[in-house]
């Protein structure tokens, strides 16, 4: 799980380690990236707007 | 590496040399190179932000250029450097991607805080709605029960080169925007037809105005002066002869305009129900026409055909049949054509003029009067 999270963070800054690239690759199922991709991308999202409506008020 | 030092010095003193030429010319804002510092208190704000964005820009220029010419000069081939042959940093690609995005987000902080007061536009003191026309510009004080069009005010002679132009060419209006210095004004921006963009760089104002909605602005003036400005978004063929001009006037002169404004409308008030002579409306449909018509009819009254239609020798303009015609035509335009309709622009005094001057003017030879009562009751009659 926390191996799926850092890759995730790492697909967000756009830079991945060679190994770690391969090492995701040895799993059998894209599932577990899709959806944590989708969550994390989720309180991206509501972080910036927090942060926004933080700053305007 | 013992060429290195030299080279190293050269590209600092070539360094210098660049900064210090560069912050001589964005100092001295009157070169016209740079942005204009304005004469409110957020267009200075904005235009610190611009130079300290601007010299994080230099400084990165001078790091990223500085380490490639060194790289490229220090590890040349023919001192034979060999080039590294490896495929992936990973220390390096988050270095080079987090630091951009710690720098952006330095740079959002203090411009955020810029905008905040840019929307601002609580506890104005005047309120002006500001609502762009193809081609110029109607201000309305809300509070003032006062309101007027302002038009291009250079003379079409010099447009078309037989004079020389003037200082302001351009730039100049016949009705300029009179606002008191040290009151926060509110602008209210719309539009009639289509989107124009109400721009004058001393005020920070670039706003557009948009048929249908509402923009807001707002400013404060502390120098009396005259700020000049144009529309900044496309909006047909008479663009660029719709400038601003806002005057920015003490407390007292501003009430004095003020009165002075509203003397000029009950004079007009009261010049709608007299008989006017042929000369009067003769010598202020000269005026009215070639601020309004003589753009596209052309102020000899030859037009553009097909078109604009020459007015000159326009059996509507010559013959008493025509005159019922003529009349609609200025009051509600012509479908299918360019022709506006002035019923909501001009007052019926100007209307009334402007129609006598067509008729009489350049040969033509109706010989009738349109009196500025005619026009009242034909528009209380809709
Ligand atoms: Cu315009």
């Amino acid at each position: 799980m926390l191996q799926v999270i850092k890759s995730v963070l790492a697909a967000f800054l756009g830079v991945q380690s060679e190994k770690n690239r391969q090492q995701d690759f040895q799993s059998r199922s894209p599932w577990p990236f899709i959806v944590t991709g989708v969550v994390m991308t989720l309180v991206f999202v509501l972080v910036v707007a927090s942060v926004a409506r933080w700053a305007a008020s | 590496m013992h060429s290195l030092l030299p080279f190293g010095r050269w590209l600092l003193v070539l360094c210098v040399i660049f900064a210090s030429q560069v912050q001589a010319a964005a100092i001295n804002t009157s070169s016209g190179w740079n942005l204009p510092p304005g004469v409110t208190s957020i267009s200075q704000e904005i235009f610190s932000l611009h130079m300290i964005i601007f010299w994080i820009c230099v400084a990165i220029a001078v790091v990223v250029f500085g380490v490639m010419f060194w790289s490229l000069f220090a590890y040349r081939k023919s001192k034979g450097a060999k080039p590294a042959n490896f495929h992936e940093n990973t220390t390096v690609e988050v270095i080079w991607t987090a630091v951009p995005l710690l720098i952006l987000i330095a740079m959002a902080i203090p411009a955020t805080a810029t905008l905040k007061k840019i929307y601002d536009t609580s506890d104005a003191d005047i309120d002006i709605l500001v609502t762009g026309y193809q081609w110029r510009w109607h201000y309305q004080y809300v509070e003032e029960d006062l309101s007027f069009f302002s038009n291009l005010g250079t003379p079409r002679s010099q447009i078309l080169g037989e004079e020389d132009k003037g200082d302001f060419y351009l730039l100049e209006v016949d009705n300029p925007l009179v606002v008191p210095v040290g009151k926060k004004i509110r602008f209210l921006f719309t539009s009639n037809d289509v989107i124009h963009a109400w721009w004058v760089p001393d005020l920070a104002i670039k706003k557009d105005t948009i048929p249908g909605f509402i923009n807001e602005s707002w400013t404060i003036i502390d120098e009396p002066g005259t700020y000049r400005g144009q529309c900044a978004e496309l909006c047909g063929r008479d663009h660029a002869y719709m400038p601003i001009e806002v005057r920015a006037v003490s407390q007292e002169t501003y009430d004095e305009w003020l009165e002075e404004q509203r003397q000029m409308l009950a004079e007009d008030a009261a010049g709608s129900q007299r008989e006017w002579t042929m000369d009067e409306l003769m010598d202020r449909g000269k005026g009215v026409y070639n601020t309004y018509c003589a753009a596209c009819h052309q102020a000899d009254g030859s037009g553009m055909p097909p078109a604009f239609p020459a007015l000159k020798n326009n059996p509507m303009m010559i013959t008493e049949e025509g005159r019922d015609a003529h009349i609609d035509a200025v009051l509600y335009g012509r479908s299918g054509t360019s022709m506006p309709a002035y019923s909501g622009t001009l007052s019926v005094a100007d209307i009334a003029a402007v129609i006598t001057y067509e008729r009489n003017a350049w040969g033509n030879d109706a010989g009738d009067r349109v009196q500025p009562s005619e026009i009242s009751e034909m528009l209380s009659d809709d």
